[in-house]
């Protein structure tokens, strides 16, 4: 069942990132739902989860990108291993250590991707570090910090979150 | 403040572990085979997730042709019916035959356009955009079931809009022109000078390898060479906007503004060149030719 609402979930992702957020881009720059999904996977289901889910996640991405399949693989499922050994240590989280936690995530996965793709002569790190990986770690936190907030306070998740650990 | 997973297993993450270790690996190793490997595996997972893609873009649409047929157009209605009055006394069946002939000079230059086509194109509409923020790219509502490759031209009737590079059974991605990353053989329709197009970081696009002798200038047209790639000869790519000629450089460059309007491209024409190579075609053995 998990794993049913996981992959709908995913294929629920792909619609709203590639037809809706490119109108809400800001200078060019629309954040990345995979990489708040996988943070979330990781933070709150652990390291296997987010792993799994972050390679799932960048594979289907990868499908609907110019960019190299196993690099958004590598680097999603880097973020939601890391989101799961942080989740193991970290006892509470409020939406601000979310955001910063989404904030530091995109920022090394940003700088991943930037090392692992093979860019252009004109696509230096700085140029990736000033007009993709910082506005982008920007846009992330501030989205995964308002669906958290909305989840918890308005959704009443945190009841669904308790029901399904025990 | 929530608590997070205070009951993840110890087994699962020394297995979370050992997985991200074989994995990385895995794609530092090989990474091409693995590519290969989760490409093919991902064609009917794209088949999937095309269908939610088709059914969000073609609300999209919907709702975009209704914004711009209804509701952005009510505040000027009245105004518009107006002008429309005056608009008709003032040209009466003028305007009727400015329309049909503006219509059959469009048709034409359709034809035209197709009658030098040297491949057979198939028409596909833009369902998407790229899922990161990397690459400048499109995805089309069609792919290797409609017999579309990795490499294949893509145009509108203005001209050039990119290739293809990533194909699932049901879309493909298209590297746009514009796109650093992106390199097509061109050449100065004037002064018949080639070089190499490709993609800036400001949304433009740059003719490289311009020799220091060329008489290239400012508003000189720019068609592909068709010497590389799924691009028959002459097809438009853009203006010269600027030339660039640095100190001391072997080359000059040019500045280029795409014919095409980028953001806005909703039909394109993917051209089928018979002559590219499949990619198991690229990475296996090239083939011996057999005598008749």
């Amino acid at each position: 069942m998990k794993t049913l609402v996981m992959a709908g979930l995913i294929a629920g992702l792909i619609p709203v990132q590639s037809v809706l957020l490119p109108h809400t881009a800001v200078w060019g720059v629309m954040p990345d739902l995979g990489l708040i999904v996988v943070c979330l996977a990781g933070l709150f289901g652990g390291e296997l989860e987010g792993l799994l889910v972050g390679l799932a996640v960048g594979w289907v991405m990868g499908l609907f990108s110019a960019a190299d399949l196993t690099a958004g693989m590598v680097t999603k499922g880097t973020v939601g291993y890391i989101a799961g050994v942080a989740g193991r240590h970290i006892v509470y989280v409020s939406p601000g250590v979310l955001v910063l936690g989404l904030l530091a995530a995109s920022c090394v996965s940003g700088l991943l991707t930037a090392l692992v793709l093979t860019l252009n002569d004109q696509q230096s790190l700085w140029w990736a570090l000033k007009t993709v990986v910082l506005p982008q770690a920007v846009l992330d936190g501030a989205v995964g910090g308002a669906l958290y907030w909305l989840a918890w306070s308005r959704l009443n998740m945190e009841r669904f979150v308790s029901e399904h650990r025990t | 403040m929530r608590m997070v997973n205070f009951r993840t297993p110890y087994n699962a993450g020394r297995l979370a572990l050992a997985l991200a270790v074989v994995l990385l690996l895995g794609f530092f190793l090989l990474p091409n085979q693995l590519q290969g490997v989760f490409q093919e595996v991902g064609s009917p997972i794209g088949w999937v997730v095309s269908w939610p893609l088709r059914a969000v873009a073609g609300i999209q649409g919907g709702v975009a042709d209704f914004w711009s047929n209804f509701v952005a157009l009510q505040g000027v209605r009245e105004e518009n019916t107006e002008l429309r009055k005056e608009l008709e006394q003032l040209k009466g069946q003028n305007s009727q035959l400015r329309e049909a002939a503006a219509a059959t000079e469009r048709l034409t230059a359709l034809l035209e356009f197709k009658g030098q086509e040297m491949f057979p194109m198939v028409a596909a509409r833009v369902i998407g955009r790229d899922t990161g923020n990397w690459y400048r790219a499109i995805i089309l509502n069609k792919g290797e079931s409609d017999g579309f490759r990795p490499d294949m031209g893509v145009v509108t009737p203005a001209g050039v809009v990119g290739r293809i590079v990533k194909t699932t059974a049901a879309t493909s991605v298209v590297l746009l022109v514009t796109d650093p990353n992106n390199a097509i053989a061109g050449l100065v329709q004037r002064t018949r000078d080639e070089g190499i197009i490709e993609g800036t970081t400001s949304g433009l696009a740059r003719l490289k390898y311009i020799p220091l002798l060329s008489t290239a200038r400012a508003g000189d047209r720019v068609v592909t060479s068709g010497l590389v790639g799924g691009f028959p000869r002459g097809l438009s790519i853009g203006t010269i906007a600027r030339i660039d000629k640095a100190e001391g450089a072997l080359f000059q460059s040019a500045e280029l503004t795409p014919e095409v309007d980028m953001s806005r491209v909703e039909e394109v024409l993917v051209i089928q060149s018979p002559n590219l190579q499949t990619d198991s075609e690229r990475s296996g053995s090239p083939k011996v030719k057999r005598k008749p």
